[in-house]
């Protein structure tokens, strides 16, 4: 099981990544991330949106509003090119941590 | 199904955004329990267990306020940098070493009252270059997606810089040198004021008023 601290971490390389395929909104970006990691990786309401705004703050991703077929009004969160230009250096960065913690940790792959 | 709309209202009434953005928050919020709520709803479970799943979404509704309002505080420090300071700190360097240059080369005020404190001094050339430094002031802020006030803070630094001086120093000067007459010393301090803070501030707000004709006449066409 993965701890906290990490998943935490790892927050803002897995919303860059859904987001980096389509537009999802806030609901949607944790299904797509709980459903991707096979349920290591879940984002509760109160996990979510703080982040997502700090997202947007630094406009990495940018929401707006779209009305669906039945009605409902839902906040949809594209990746923007700041955001899409932040994915490689933090996927370097993960790749290097996680290359790092098989030598020290003698973890092998899955 | 619940009323997830009122459920959040009812939870985050501690949370001092702005009317519009705190709607949208709530709006949003809402919107994602009503969501979560849904897919329990269509994976079987009951009513009550659906309702409780969904709530366990927000173990502390205290803490998501705060981490919402500290989200968009940072948010708010980085727009305060980028659309104040920034294009403050330029246009305020870029007046003052632009007259320093002028004195430099040898260039003397055009004074109404020469030899005298409370006539209007007036460096033409540098007051007429003032609207260009608002301008790009101007440009930096909005270019930062400011509006409004603070364009013109930041464009007219220069002059609300000394503004704020001659406020903080003209108390002394009615102190200080008892000798001089009151009237004298107050005249002094008016005809400083438009020198320095009033032509220099119209001259910066007419460079803010350019750039943004300018702008728009790039939006129309």
């Amino acid at each position: 099981m993965i701890r906290t601290e990490l998943k935490r971490g790892t927050a803002e390389l897995a919303i860059l990544s859904v987001l980096e395929q389509q537009p999802l909104h806030g609901y949607e970006i944790s299904r797509r991330i709980e459903q991707d990691s096979a349920g290591a990786l879940r984002f509760t309401l109160a996990a979510l949106y703080p982040l997502l705004y700090r997202m947007e703050n630094r406009g990495w991703v940018r929401g707006q509003w779209e009305t669906s077929d039945n009605g409902r009004r839902r906040r949809c969160y594209k990746l923007l090119p700041r955001g899409r230009k932040m994915l490689a250096p933090l996927r370097a960065e993960w790749a290097d941590l996680f290359r790092a913690m098989r030598r020290v940790a003698k973890v092998n792959h899955a | 199904m619940p009323d997830w709309l009122a459920y959040v209202n009812a939870h985050l009434d501690r949370l001092s955004l702005p009317e519009a953005e705190s709607l949208q928050v709530r709006e949003e919020l809402a919107a994602h329990l009503e969501d979560t709520y849904l897919s329990l709803r269509a994976q079987g479970a009951s009513e009550s267990e659906a309702v409780r799943l969904t709530c366990d979404q927000v173990s502390s509704w205290q803490g998501l306020c705060r981490d919402i309002l500290s989200a968009r505080s940072e948010a708010f420090m980085e727009n305060r940098v980028s659309q104040l300071w920034i294009p403050g700190l330029v246009t305020l360097f870029s007046a003052y070493v632009l007259l320093a240059l002028m004195q430099f080369a040898g260039l003397r005020a055009m004074s109404s009252h020469p030899g005298e404190p409370r006539g209007i001094v007036l460096y033409l050339p540098w007051i007429l270059s003032l609207p260009l430094i608002g301008a790009i002031g101007a440009y930096l802020s909005r270019r930062a997606q400011a509006t409004g006030w603070r364009v013109y803070f930041a464009a007219s630094l220069p002059a609300l810089a000394l503004g704020v001086l001659f406020l903080l120093i003209s108390p002394l000067a009615f102190v200080l040198d008892p000798h001089v007459p009151l009237s004298i010393k107050a005249t002094a301090l008016a005809a400083g004021l438009v020198n320095w803070v009033i032509l220099p501030g119209i001259a910066l707000c007419i460079g803010v008023a350019l750039q943004s004709l300018r702008k728009m006449r790039g939006a129309h066409s």
